[in-house]
Parts: structure tokens; C-alpha cells; sequence
């Protein structure tokens, strides 16, 4: 069968193609529109995944769309209703949002595709986040476990699943906690106070956190209590997205804190106020982890089961996963990819292949790498037009340059094959560089990333030689897999590996599994082979504001724009012209 | 052009609040701006127009820096910075930049005109601006000084469009000019339509919420938080939306 998943309308849109039973193709719309985080009908996406497969819309036997609109309708409606009549300032607004676009998907569907209504079908969100993260794991039998900020009703789902490859699977969610109460929007009510955008500031949040201690746990604990049945519940009393379109947060809780931190001032978690915002957001992130942890226990007591799948927006919380994985006796822990909303498109084709269709279960291959590829062909024509040095080089002797040149300070943009699904740059569109250098990691995070001096870089490891340099809990590796869990870096590698070491000795290492991307893997082994150790520092391979490169053009630019030194694709390495300083305020755009 | 405008530019830039705000939403203006013609640069075939983009586009990344640090230095000396944004987003055309350039649905000679005529916009707001700007001389020199880029972005742009599409030039411009003028009518319609529909939505939910509100009061006292057995909806198929 072939089945198109789309999730859109709210949040950083993608779509994803199965063809019997195994994913083909999947690109979040941003890396195509080149808007980031766009929410609109992803289109570019759906027709860049079917050219993909050569295949026409009417080929399709299902669309699937990753939630069920008319019951999100119901959630927003109802919320206004239980507002009134406080909410008739955002009444007019919701109503347009909904009425205007997100409630006939369908028909937007159908008269985008011409695919017949009838093979339009839905699904609930957080069942989409369940399959995102369980069909796509190589684990027979799970506990499911989803939060985010709000789907439908739900906001945080507990379940278990099965399946065997060959035969049947079976997704079961058994409880779910229903908004307003929800731990997305509780962690993005102090994303919005501490002044960083909600739905992609949420990190920097738990970046900051590392500098705090939190000594307001017991304030949050009352904002965010249990239930007696195990549940959580917020005091809404100081929350304000049950109430506003555009408020988290309520007076109470500026009373509580202070007021919101000015989004266009820095913070220095230096200064006494850099430290009390530090203090909140560590008092945030220590509460989530206790509820979430909490929860996590008691459905392994529950399930019996060992393994655990992790979806939603919240699993992209890498310390909030870590401390799972330790305090939760689950022995094995599964985050995909793109755990977010994105990665419904996902998920919602491969639930409708094997639960709506009762197609058999197929193991899908354990990797993110489902987008567009690069072509270095492209990236000849763009150099040789501006005069720039473009070599085509042996693989062993393009290891031995670029360990060679990373050695010596070089920043090196790095683009292979197929694009990743999902937010984080796994070793297909990277930027690369010595992770032994801090003031290399600053020279990043000001000309290129052009972001708070507080927030790390990710290191990436041969996952064989991970344990040499972190301490990984039993099952660590796998969630290191995909860069979803943050651990501590031995103390006598931390100075070596300075600029990749969070403020408290942590780092959200990736593992690297050398049938993942080999090529990044030799590069590792030969980067350790030469300096004695083989990680690298590995960001995404975009400059601030933008969405990671797609395309070799967009490699290019953004390697001019970054002043970056190298810039790789496949076999084809191009040099910065040397006489030009191309560093410049640019990467503030 | 400038004389008739003067009194109003005078009044708008004359309190600080609203000059620093202003600053602030010309930077991220200018830095979308960039990002368009980073954009445009990309998927260029000619290499001569490919570099021109680009170095354009730095100048528009700079010009970001430039607004945003003297936005930064006078919101800092006041007490109160107040919202970060007024009514809408409160721009008129020539503050707009590109306004959401759609870089790969044009052709280059349309996107050429529509650079110039937008270039030579800003170039005419910001003398504008520069003259009323007399008690904030800070201002007025990184004002004066993006003005002068400005103009060098019109010019290039119209030097371009002559040399690609040498026949085709004028048509794009009057085109582009048709373009903008409906843009501008569009986005006027617009928010003639959103207060039409705020003011009936408003209308209809006092008129005819109130009853169903206290039905979902009702229902929501009857509800306490916690676990909720899931709702099992595959058995619809999957064809539903509920
Ligand atoms: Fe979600
Ligand atoms: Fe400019
Ligand atoms: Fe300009």
C-alpha cells in the first residue's frame, strides 16, 4: 500500500510516504519553503516525496492526516466556553483560526491532492506520536508513553504496543491527561516568561536550567501537583493558555517570580538576575522530571514491560529522558527522530498501514535520514562559477584533510546523502569541528549560530567508544542514538572536551553507529586515530533563524554567509577563499 | 513627496518608546529581508546576479545589526520600554522591506522590479525619517547611513533588471508597481474585514454563548482532573475527523 501521512496547521508541518509498509520519504515543509518552523499545508513536502517515488497522487490508497481536527475544534470551543466570559477578547480570533483552515482539512486535502475524499482518513494525535515512536523502534513489546503541549484533548498518553515482524501490531493507549492540564504547556509557560519563542525555545530552558539550582521547586510543585490516581494537575490560577490565545503565564505567576525577562535583553547567568531566571527554569525542568519520571515508573510497574517508546514534544527534553532511563528501571529507552509534531507525518502512515489497514508489521530501517539528497554536482557548478577551490578527493584522503584541517581550527560544513527527518543534524548536514576548543564554540555560537553564550554544542561519538568519555547509564547508548538523552562527560575528558561540555559536566552526546552514516563514522575514527580522541563537535548546519540546509546550494550559501572554512559534500571538498574575510555581523540575519 | 508627510513623520518619531519599537521592527524587517535575498541568491542561474544578491543581502544583514543596536541603546534609557509591538504591526509600504518576498514563484525580472521599487520606498522613508530625526542625532546618522545603501540597492537592481531582461524592464516595474499598490489595498481590506468579523464574532458570543457556557461550566465541575480512560476511535475506520 501506499500511504501519505501529513501533519499540519500547527507547528512546523512535514509529510512522510510509506510504500508497503516501510517509510520512502519524509521532510518537514521548512526544509523545502525554507521558512522555519512553517505550518502551512505542506505541499512542497508532499510533491518533493511523491516525486521521490514517482508517483502521482492518484496512486495514493490513503492519505492520512495526523490528528482529528473536528475534535481539536471541540477542545478549543469547549475552553472558550468554560472562559466566558473572559474569553471574548480571543474569541473572534480562535474562531477564525479554526473555521478559517484547520477545520476542513479534508477538503484542503482533496482539492490540493485530487485524491477522493473517501481515502482521506485521520487519526488522533497523540496515537500518531505513539506510532511515530513504537513502530519505528527495533523492539517487539513497549510501554508508550506521549506528552506534549496539546493535541486533540490529551496532553499526555500512557499505553503499551506489540508486534513481530511479519505479523500483527497493536498499539493500546490506556490513559491519557486531558488539557488545560499539560506538561508541554507548564514547561511553556516559563519558556514564555523567561522571553524565549514558545515551541522552539524550550531547550534554551532547560540549557539554562544547568546553571540554576532549584530552589523554587516547592512553588512549582504546587503550580504543577499530582493527583491522587498518579496523574498531574496545574494550578491554573497561574497559567493562561486555557484563557488567551497568546498568554502562558498569568499575573499570579509574575507575582510569584517577578516580571517576565525582557526577550531583548541577554542573560548572563553571572549576574544576580541572570541567576534567578537560571534558578526558575531549573526549578521548571526539576519538577517535569519528577512528575515524568514519576509516571514512567509507575507504568513499568504497571506494563511488566521492559522497553520503553517516548513521543512527543516533551521527549525532545534530553535530560528529562536521562533521568528516565536512570530512575524508572525501564531498561531500554526509544525516542525517534523527530519524537515532535512533525514526526506524526510519520507516524500517522505507518498507524494507518498497520493498524486502520491490518497491513503486516515490517521492522523499518533505524535511521533519520528520509530527506531530500544532496547533489555535489550542483555544489561544483556554484564554486567553479565564484572562483572558488573545489576538489573532487579520495575518501581517504578527504579523512586525512578534514582531520587534518579540523586539527588546526577549521569549521567544517558537512553534507551527505539524504536529508534528516526531524530537528536535529545526526551526520547528514552538519556542521563539524574540534570539540576540545572553547574558544572555537564561541566563535560558533556568535558568528554562526549567533545565540546566548550559555547554550552547549552537541558532541558525536563512535557509539563503541561512547563509555570512554561518558557516563552512560545501562541503555544510554540507544538514546544517544538520535541525540535524545543528555549525560555527564567523564571529569578527565572535560577539559579536552571543553567546548562541547555543558556548565555542569553534561553533554547530549550522539552515539554514532558506523551502518548509520559511515562516512562520518570513518571520519571520527580518523579524527581519533590522529588527536587521541574521536569526537567532534556536530551542530545543525544552518545560521541562525534559518532551517537546516537542504539542498547543495543552500550548503553553499550558508558556508559562505558562516565564513565556514570547508565545506564537504560527498566526495567533493570546497575551500573558503582565503583572501576574503567573509566573517562578518551577517550571521546575525 | 517628503514635505507633506514631515508633520506626521515628526510626530511618530517624536516619542522615544515608539522610535525605539519602530528600530526594533525595522531590524527584523531588514533581516527577513536578508533572508529573502539569501534565498533569491540561491536559486539564481547567473552567477553575476547570483553575487549581486549576496552582497546586497549583507548589506540588509548589517543594516539589521545597525537597527537593532541603536533600537537596543535608546530602549535601554527609557524606564518603561512598554509592548513590543502596537496595533497590527503598525508598518506602512515603505517600512515593509520586501514583505514576504516568494522567491522561487517569480521571475527574475519580476523580482528585480520588485526589489528596486521596494529599495527605492525605504530609500524615500528613510530620508524622510532622517529629516524629523534633528533631537536624535544617533539616530539619524544610522538612519542616513542605511539610506545611502538604500539607494545603491535601487540602483543596482534596476542596473540588473536592464541587463537580463533589457525588454522586459519597464512592464516589470509597472507591473510590480500595480503589485505592491494592490498589496497595499489588500492588506487595508484585511483589517477592514477583521474588525467587521471581531465585531459580529464578538456580537454572536454574547448574544448566543452565554446558555451553552453554563452548560460547559457545568459539565467541567463534573469533571476532576487526573487519568482519563482513552476513547478507542479506530473502530470508525479512520475516517473521522471526531
Ligand atoms: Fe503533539
Ligand atoms: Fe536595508
Ligand atoms: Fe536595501
Amino acid at each position: 500500500m501506499k500511504i501519505l501521512g501529513i501533519s499540519a496547521f500547527y507547528h512546523d508541518a512535514a509529510a512522510a510516504l510509506t510504500i508497503d509498509g516501510l517509510p520512502v520519504a519524509a521532510v518537514q515543509e521548512e526544509r523545502l519553503s525554507r521558512s522555519k518552523n512553517d505550518p502551512a499545508f505542506p505541499l512542497r513536502a508532499i510533491t518533493w516525496c511523491l516525486d521521490h517515488a514517482a508517483l502521482e497522487p492518484e496512486d495514493l490508497d490513503a492519505v492520512i492526516f495526523y490528528e482529528r481536527p473536528a475534535l481539536k475544534f471541540d477542545r478549543v470551543l469547549m475552553t472558550l466556553l468554560r472562559g466566558f466570559p473572559q474569553s471574548w477578547r480571543i474569541f473572534p480570533q480562535a474562531m477564525k483560526n479554526m473555521v478559517g483552515e484547520k477545520l476542513w482539512v479534508r477538503g484542503i486535502i482533496s482539492a490540493q491532492l485530487g485524491v477522493p475524499a473517501k481515502r482521506i482518513h485521520f487519526t488522533d494525535h497523540h496515537l500518531s506520536h505513539a506510532a511515530a515512536a513504537f513502530l519505528t523502534a527495533p523492539t517487539q513489546q513497549a510501554a508508550i508513553l506521549t506528552a506534549d503541549g496539546v493535541g486533540e484533548w490529551a496532553t499526555l498518553t500512557v499505553g503499551q504496543a506489540r508486534k513481530r515482524s511479519g505479523g500483527p501490531a497493536e498499539i493500546s493507549l490506556l490513559r491519557e491527561v486531558h488539557f488545560p492540564h499539560s506538561l508541554g504547556l507548564f514547561y511553556s509557560a516559563f519558556t514564555a516568561w523567561l522571553g524565549f519563542p514558545v515551541n522552539e525555545g524550550e531547550y534554551k530552558v532547560m540549557g539554562l536550567a544547568a546553571y540554576g539550582t532549584p530552589r523554587f521547586a516547592g512553588e512549582v510543585r504546587h503550580m504543577l501537583h499530582r493527583t491522587r490516581d498518579g496523574a498531574f494537575a496545574l494550578d491554573l490560577g497561574y497559567f493562561d493558555h486555557h484563557r488567551a490565545a497568546d498568554a502562558a503565564y498569568s499575573h499570579r505567576f509574575v507575582e510569584l517570580f517577578g516580571p517576565p525577562r525582557d526577550r531583548f535583553e541577554p542573560i548572563d547567568p553571572t549576574t544576580p538576575q541572570g541567576r534567578h531566571y537560571a534558578d526558575v527554569a531549573a526549578s521548571a525542568q526539576c519538577v517535569l522530571e519528577e512528575v515524568i519520571v514519576d509516571i514512567a515508573t509507575a507504568l513499568r510497574r504497571e506494563t511488566g514491560l521492559s522497553d520503553l517508546c517516548l513521543g512527543g514534544g516533551v521527549a525532545l527534553n534530553g535530560v528529562a529522558n536521562a533521568r528516565i532511563l536512570r530512575a524508572s528501571s525501564f531498561e531500554r529507552l526509544f525516542v525517534p527522530p523527530a519524537p515532535g509534531d512533525a514526526g506524526c507525518a510519520l507516524g500517522a502512515a505507518l498507524w494507518a498501514d498497520r493498524i486502520l489497514f491490518g497491513q503486516p508489521h515490517r521492522d523499518c530501517p533505524d535511521h533519520p535520514f528520509w530527506g531530500p539528497a544532496v547533489v555535489p554536482t550542483d555544489l561544483a557548478r556554484l564554486a567553479a562559477e565564484d572562483g572558488l577551490s573545489c576538489e573532487r578527493v579520495g575518501e581517504a584522503e578527504l579523512m586525512d584533510r578534514l582531520v587534518d584541517a579540523i586539527g588546526r581550527g577549521a569549521i567544517v560544513g558537512w553534507m551527505e546523502g539524504a536529508a534528516e527527518f526531524g530537528p536535529r543534524a545526526l551526520g547528514h548536514r552538519s556542521i563539524l569541528a574540534d570539540p576540545g576548543d572553547a574558544a572555537m564554540r564561541d566563535r560558533i555560537n556568535r558568528d554562526i549560530k549567533f545565540r546566548e553564550s550559555f547554550r552547549p554544542f552537541a558532541p558525536v561519538v563512535p557509539a563503541d567508544h561512547a563509555e570512554t568519555f561518558f557516563e552512560l547509564p545501562p541503555g544510554g547508548a540507544r538514546l544517544g542514538r538520535f541525540m535524545s538523552g543528555v549525560f555527564p562527560v567523564r571529569p578527565e575528558w572535560r577539559d579536552r572536551l571543553r567546548a562541547v561540555t555543558h556548565v555542569d559536566g553534561t553533554a547530549r552526546v550522539q552515539m554514532l553507529e558506523a551502518a548509520m552514516a559511515p562516512r562520518l563514522h570513518a571520519l571520527l575514527m580518523a579524527y581519533g586515530r590522529r588527536h587521541g580522541l574521536p569526537v567532534l563537535l556536530n551542530t545543525s548546519f544552518n545560521l541562525a533563524g534559518d532551517p537546516i540546509v537542504t539542498s547543495a546550494a543552500e550548503g553553499y550559501s550558508t558556508f559562505r554567509r558562516a565564513g565556514l572554512d570547508l565545506l564537504v559534500a560527498e566526495d567533493l571538498i570546497v575551500r573558503r577563499d582565503p583572501a576574503r574575510q567573509d566573517h562578518s555581523l551577517e550571521a546575525m540575519a | 513627496m517628503i514635505r507633506w508627510r514631515a508633520p506626521i513623520d515628526r510626530m511618530v518619531w517624536a516619542d522615544p518608546r515608539r522610535r525605539a519599537r519602530k528600530l526594533m521592527q525595522f531590524a527584523e524587517v531588514e533581516a527577513q529581508g536578508a533572508r529573502d535575498l539569501f534565498r533569491a541568491a540561491e536559486v539564481t542561474p547567473d552567477p553575476h546576479l547570483r553575487r549581486r544578491l549576496f552582497a546586497h543581502a549583507r548589506d540588509e544583514v548589517r543594516h539589521a545589526a545597525l537597527f537593532r543596536a541603536r533600537g537596543l541603546a535608546l530602549r535601554r534609557t527609557l524606564a518603561d520600554p512598554g509592548p513590543d509591538r502596537a496595533l497590527g504591526d503598525g508598518l506602512i509600504p515603505g517600512e515593509r522591506g520586501f514583505d514576504r518576498l516568494e522567491v522561487e514563484k517569480e521571475s527574475m525580472a519580476a523580482l528585480l522590479a520588485f526589489i528596486h521599487l521596494s529599495e527605492r520606498a525605504a530609500a524615500h522613508a528613510f530620508a524622510a525619517y532622517g529629516a524629523v530625526l534633528g533631537h536624535d542625532p544617533e539616530t539619524r546618522a544610522v538612519i542616513a547611513r542605511i539610506a545611502r545603501d538604500e539607494e545603491g540597492h535601487m540602483r543596482y537592481s534596476r542596473a540588473e533588471l536592464a541587463r537580463l531582461a533589457p525588454d522586459q524592464g519597464r512592464r516589470a516595474l509597472w507591473i510590480a508597481r500595480l503589485r505592491r499598490l494592490w498589496r497595499a489595498y489588500l492588506r487595508l481590506a484585511l483589517i477592514l474585514a477583521d474588525l467587521i468579523s471581531r465585531l459580529i464574532l464578538t456580537l454572536v458570543y454574547f448574544l448566543l454563548l452565554a446558555p451553552f457556557a453554563w452548560m460547559a461550566k457545568r459539565s467541567a465541575r463534573r469533571q476532576a482532573p487526573g487519568w482519563r480512560a482513552c476513547v478507542d476511535r479506530s473502530r470508525d475506520g479512520g475516517g473521522g475527523q471526531y
